[in-house]
Order: structure tokens, then C-alpha cells, then sequence
């Protein structure tokens, strides 16, 4: 970002988090940046945080298995809620993440890394660990990128938006059963 | 918690410059300068805070650079004490003394200054047996590449953090933001900017 640039608005991560849940749901998650991160598949997780627009605090919280694919996450987004929270593993090669995104500013939080020492010298500990957290910033902007370009360009609201709207009130109109045959 | 262990909480800053040619010395007295010290006072109420290193939070010298200098990681933490009094517990105290006073004195209400005055004592007698509410979050500092990511993420320890990194290392941590994700691409970052919030409901579609 310039230092003339304001930051990002608010929406801008939100929709960020919904395009990796729906892309999630729709594609099984994998995305594939050939000269970027390589392959990468990711799926939604235990916890998804909504917000109201104009409001930074989360007014819903929805945990438990397979929280995406419920009536109440999808009937959240019908009334008009953005996303706040989003929890997300990510797959690239052998590494496996899991991480909550939170807030506007994509804060990487409740991050699980895949380190293989436990204990022992300190210094290769941090490494490790230090090498996993880089690591997971450089898929998430792997993953940002892909959504900015998407996002900017014609197609989503050509395609993108369309497909995410009928994809809401599907869901919501198909009524509880939408779970079963979502994922 | 943090970067040796546990889930990891962060948030992340960029920090621009050049380090100066003789970083590691001149960190290392700086860190030395805004090390946590304990309170001069046991009665003090005030938040203190300074670096600790990383492995324990009662080791607050930095002058062997390998305690705290990994490559090109730098790694702290940051120590905040306050002591506060359990208000409940203060009440009760303070009820039982106005009371005990009142009887002594055959007055049916203790006048204001003297409530003070008594009020005043008992919170230097409490502070003087309460130990202070430690906090202590971790700091890495990828020097060469200019990250540093601080494990909290509350404004306020945040602040506290942004205004001790300047004055330790007298550069600017800067709060990340998604846009940093495009800073090699800045007409998609203008264009980001320039969008409005989608709205999913359906009735807005049609």
C-alpha cells in the first residue's frame, strides 16, 4: 500500500472471506496459481463470524461442524450481514493450516502451524515456525490476489456475483435440508 | 503462545528503512534502555511495561545478543504489570472500617474527609499484599525482510507496543493492511478501493 493510499474499506476483507467460502462450497476449494503458491485447497472450518454492514462487531457466531453449509450462515448473508471471522484450512503441498481471518484487516489469528519440532533448541523452533507463518501470509496474499483480480474485474458482477446470489437464496429457500447436499 | 508455541495470534506490521550499519549494538543498549523494570514501589498502582526476552518473562537483560537475535529475527517480548484491587473486596474492607470508625467516635455517618483518609490507607495496605497482573506478549521482527508481528490483538496493547518499538528502535511500525497484499499492483489496490460493498440479497438483484 502507498502511504498516500487510505487502507482498505471494510468490505473488502469481508468479501474476501466470502469469496473463499464460496469458492469453498462451489469448487472444492482448490485453486490452482501456477507461478504462485502451486496448488492450493482450502475449506471452511468450525467458526464463521458475521457482522452487520457499518458495524465492526460480530452480532452472530456460528460454530460446530460444517458451519457454512447451514441454513442460519446462509440466511445470515440474505438479511443483508457481512462476514467478520472466518476459520479456513488451507492445504499446499504437505503443509496443512488452519487459521481464523479476522477483522477488516485480515488478521491471522488461532493459527495452527504444522511443526514437526516440540521442543528443543529454541532457535530452530522459531525457524520452523517463523518459516510456516511467513509461509501462511504468502498463500493468504496468493489467495487475496486472485480475489482482487476477480473482484476489479468485469466478471464479478457479470458472473461472481450472480452465481454467490443465487447460491444464498437457494440455500435459504430450499430450507434445512440445503445442508445435506451442499458439500 | 506465540512463535514458540501454541496457536499463533498476530498482528502484523511493516516496518520500512534501512537498519543502521551498527544495528545490533545500538539495539542492544536500546533494549537495555526500555527493558521492563519492576515498581520502585510495592504500593504503586501505575502500568509499567518494557521488553522481557521471549523464553521468560523475568529475564530482562539484553546484553548477549544470542538471547534475543536469531539471524535475522529478533525476538522479545513485551511486559505489562498493573496492579489493580478487587473493588468488591476493597468495598467490604472499606464498609467494615467506616463502621469500626463511627463506633470508636459515636457518629452516626463518617464525614467525607475522614472516608478518604481511611479510604486512602486501605488501598496502601492492599496494593502492598497484591501482586500485579502480568501480561506478556510476543514480538518477532523479521529484519531483513521488514515484517514484525506482535502476538495481541487488542488497540490498546497495540498501541502500547507501536509507541515502545519507536521509541526502542526509532522506526515506524506500520498496521498491515490487505491492500499491502497488492502493493506490486497499484492500480488493483485503487481499484479495491474504489469498490462498494456487494450486497447478496436477492431482492437488490432483481
Amino acid at each position: 500500500m502507498t502511504e498516500e493510499m487510505a487502507g482498505a474499506p471494510p468490505h473488502v476483507a469481508s468479501e474476501f472471506y466470502l469469496w473463499l467460502w464460496f469458492r469453498s462450497d462451489q469448487g472444492d476449494g482448490e485453486l490452482v496459481m501456477d507461478d504462485e503458491a502451486g496448488d492450493v485447497t482450502f475449506w471452511v472450518e468450525d467458526r464463521i463470524a458475521f457482522r452487520p454492514a457499518g458495524d465492526a462487531r460480530a452480532t452472530a457466531v456460528l460454530t460446530g461442524d460444517n458451519p457454512g453449509t447451514s441454513l442460519e450462515a446462509r440466511a445470515a448473508l440474505a438479511g443483508g450481514k457481512m462476514l467478520r471471522d472466518l476459520k479456513l484450512a488451507l492445504r499446499r503441498g504437505e503443509r496443512e493450516y488452519e487459521v481464523v481471518l479476522r477483522g477488516p484487516g485480515i488478521e491471522i489469528t488461532a493459527a495452527k502451524l504444522p511443526g514437526l519440532l516440540k521442543g528443543g533448541d529454541p532457535a530452530e523452533i522459531l525457524y520452523e515456525r517463523a518459516y510456516h507463518y511467513e509461509d501462511l501470509h504468502y498463500v493468504l496474499g496468493c489467495l487475496f490476489r486472485a480475489f482482487a483480480a476477480e473482484r476489479t474485474g468485469p466478471a464479478w458482477q457479470e458472473t461472481t456475483l450472480p452465481a454467490m446470489r443465487a447460491w444464498v437464496s437457494n440455500a435459504v429457500g430450499r430450507g434445512p435440508d440445503a445442508s445435506d447436499d451442499s458439500f | 503462545m506465540g512463535f514458540l508455541k501454541g496457536a499463533l495470534s498476530v498482528r502484523r506490521y511493516r516496518v520500512d528503512g534501512e537498519l543502521p550499519a551498527d544495528w545490533r549494538e545500538r539495539y542492544r543498549e536500546s533494549l537495555e534502555a526500555n527493558a521492563f523494570r519492576e515498581a520502585p514501589s510495592a504500593t504503586s498502582k501505575e502500568e509499567r511495561m518494557g521488553w522481557v526476552q521471549a523464553h521468560n518473562l523475568l529475564d530482562t537483560g539484553f546484553g548477549n545478543t544470542q538471547q534475543w537475535l536469531y539471524n535475522h529475527y529478533v525476538l522479545l517480548a513485551l511486559r505489562i504489570d498493573k496492579k489493580t484491587l478487587p473493588a468488591k473486596l476493597f468495598r467490604a474492607h472499606l464498609d467494615k472500617r467506616v463502621r469500626a470508625w463511627c463506633e470508636e467516635h459515636q457518629r452516626e455517618r463518617c464525614p467525607s474527609p475522614v472516608k478518604t483518609e481511611l479510604k486512602e490507607a486501605l488501598e496502601l495496605e492492599m496494593l502492598r499484599q497484591t501482586l500485579p497482573r502480568v501480561a506478556v506478549h510476543e514480538v518477532c521482527w523479521n529484519v531483513n525482510d521488514g515484517w514484525v508481528a506482535f502476538h495481541n490483538a487488542s488497540d490498546l496493547v497495540n498501541d502500547h507496543f507501536r509507541k515502545l518499538f519507536m521509541r526502542t528502535f526509532e522506526m515506524t511500525p506500520m498496521l498491515f493492511d490487505p491492500l499491502d497484499f497488492v502493493a506490486d499492483r497499484p492500480e488493483l489496490a485503487e481499484a479495491l478501493v474504489s469498490t462498494g460493498a456487494s450486497d447478496l440479497r436477492s431482492e437488490v438483484a432483481s
